[in-house]
């Protein structure tokens, strides 16, 4: 068994080949080629000249995997330093199919629930008005944030062993749930400004002493509570989808036609 | 307007760029991004960055795949909406709800691709049993190819029916245009729902409320909105975390008194 072969430039190159793992995605066994293909400089390096035991490396790694790809180098990190003390295959495959799940569940809430919505709403509301630094600070926030995810988690599967994992998931709660808090306030406040619904509806009302007055309905709402029409249809559809777990594709279908009908009815303008 | 052929080249190969990252992982296959870059292909970004901007917020919460339904793919506002709107002349929430019918296609488009894919990824294991490391590494990257030139075909396809495109809108009649528009403005509200429906939980009621209130009544831009989350934020993470410290340490009394 090799040893001590990989120094720490390996680890970081092997975290950042995390970019490479869903190169080779399919529905046989999703990740798992690319997991392989992560680690297939490391393993080359460890088995120089044996053929032999590199594709047996390889093929031991082509099983089922799914995870998420910002926080898969802390797997393939602890996995290295496993194979580089020995640890027997069938223990550092224990604990690579241990870790996939909790992972994916914190890598996917904090990119995909925090992160994203996060830079994507601040982003969209300077795009609107017509700033490039809109799609430029998502992109760049996006990516930046990302790849010192992949480098960081990389760094402390390397230095910090199997230990570690239970104290990662606390510090990422801690930060998601202050992310959440400001994304769920952004989020709510850009809802009800980028949602447009008025209503063009008028009445005429005779006014004590013989005059007449045309009183708009929508000022009258908005007298009530501003952007009250706005909120009263995302909370439906938040009712759509949470009580009645209507699709998207439903959704979408239903919004079209309301907006339509409402329309021709001058209901809405 | 029409497009040339050279910016329908440009236009296939930076939605192939765009869909591979999509497995890359690096948030180009988003509309924000996808129609920015079609709105500086066309020469009018500014039409490009609205749509990406409203695209953006009513397919923010289709990244998200929710219980096996195949939510519509950012493709259809990024690519053939921002198009639509730069050609055309319609405005950006016409377009959006134009475009809905090719964003849920593209998914099943993409549904088939991964199938594809999954055909000539198998060579990958027949390699590594005959001990080919170099096509196993060539294989072991040909779904993100795949995709990259899926994405380029469906970028060309677009830009190339963009005249088609153009006469079928001009026949929608002034109601029906009317009623897309007041739609469109209508649909960022499914895609706000679908991300307050994972984010949100009871604790963050309040947080609803204060975006509703800064927004609504304040008038505050998106930046101050959450500039002014963070510190609240903050002030409910610290006291948490000093209301946690305090609660351990009457405990540790109440046993030293036992």
């Amino acid at each position: 068994m090799a040893s001590n072969v990989l120094t720490k430039s390996d680890y970081i190159k092997t975290s950042l080949r995390a970019y490479f793992i869903q190169n080779g995605f399919n529905y046989g066994n999703y990740q798992g080629l690319g997991y392989a293909n992560m680690l297939y400089p490391a393993l080359r390096k460890m088995y120089k000249d044996d053929d032999d035991a590199l594709q047996a490396a390889l093929q031991e790694n082509l099983d089922f995997y799914n995870t998420n790809i910002h926080f898969v180098p802390f797997i393939t990190s602890l996995h290295l330093v496993m194979l580089e003390n020995g640890t027997p295959n069938s223990e550092i495959r224990n604990i690579k199919m241990a870790l996939m799940g909790p992972l994916a569940g914190i890598g996917d809430s904090l990119s995909q629930f925090v992160l994203a919505p996060l830079l994507g709403t601040i982003g969209a509301s300077l795009a609107y008005e017509g700033l490039m630094m809109g799609p430029i600070i998502y992109l760049l926030g996006m990516n930046i944030v990302l790849l010192l995810v992949k480098l960081m988690s990389g760094m402390l599967g390397y230095n910090l062993g199997t230990s570690i994992i239970g104290t990662l998931t606390s510090q990422i709660e801690k930060i998601s749930r202050v992310a959440s808090m400001i994304g769920v306030t952004v989020i709510a406040g850009l809802a009800v400004s980028f949602v447009k619904i008025t209503t063009p509806i008028q009445y005429v009302a005779s006014v004590p002493g013989g005059g007449e007055q045309v009183v708009s309905l929508q000022s009258m709402i908005d007298a009530i509570a501003p952007n009250l029409l706005p909120c009263l249809f995302v909370g439906l559809v938040f009712y759509l989808i949470k009580v009645k777990k209507w699709t998207t594709v439903k959704l979408v279908c239903m919004t079209i036609l309301l907006g339509i009908l409402l329309s021709v009815l001058h209901l809405v303008a | 307007m029409q497009i040339t052929m050279f910016q329908a080249v440009l236009i296939a190969l930076w939605t192939g760029v765009c869909l591979a990252g999509m497995l890359l992982g690096i948030y180009t296959n988003r509309c924000l991004v996808m129609a920015t870059g079609v709105g500086l292909i066309l020469g009018d970004p500014v039409t490009g960055l609205a749509m990406g901007a409203v695209g953006e917020l009513a397919f923010m919460g289709y990244g998200v795949s929710q219980g096996g339904s195949i939510p519509p793919n950012h493709m259809g506002p990024g690519i053939v909406g921002a198009i639509m709107a730069i050609t055309a002349g319609v405005s950006v929430e016409t377009a959006l709800a134009l475009s809905i019918p090719f964003a849920v296609g593209f998914q099943f488009v993409l549904t088939a691709t991964y199938t594809f894919a999954t055909t000539l990824t198998g060579a990958a294991t027949r390699a590594l049993e005959k001990k080919n490391f170099r096509m196993f590494r060539l294989a072991a990257n040909l779904t993100v190819w795949v995709f990259f030139i899926v994405g380029c075909l469906i970028g060309l396809a677009a830009a190339l029916s963009a005249s088609g495109l153009e006469a079928v809108i001009n026949l929608i009649p002034a109601w029906l245009s009317t009623g897309l528009t007041v739609a469109g403005k209508m649909l960022p509200a499914v895609g706000f729902a679908m991300i307050l429906n994972v984010m949100a939980k009871k604790e963050l009621i309040p947080f609803v409320l204060l975006g509703y209130v800064l927004v609504s009544y304040l008038g505050l831009g998106t930046m101050a909105v959450a500039i002014t989350a963070t510190a609240v934020a903050l002030i409910v993470f610290f006291n948490q975390n000093k209301g946690g410290v305090a609660a351990e340490d009457e405990e540790v009394v109440f046993e030293d008194g036992i």
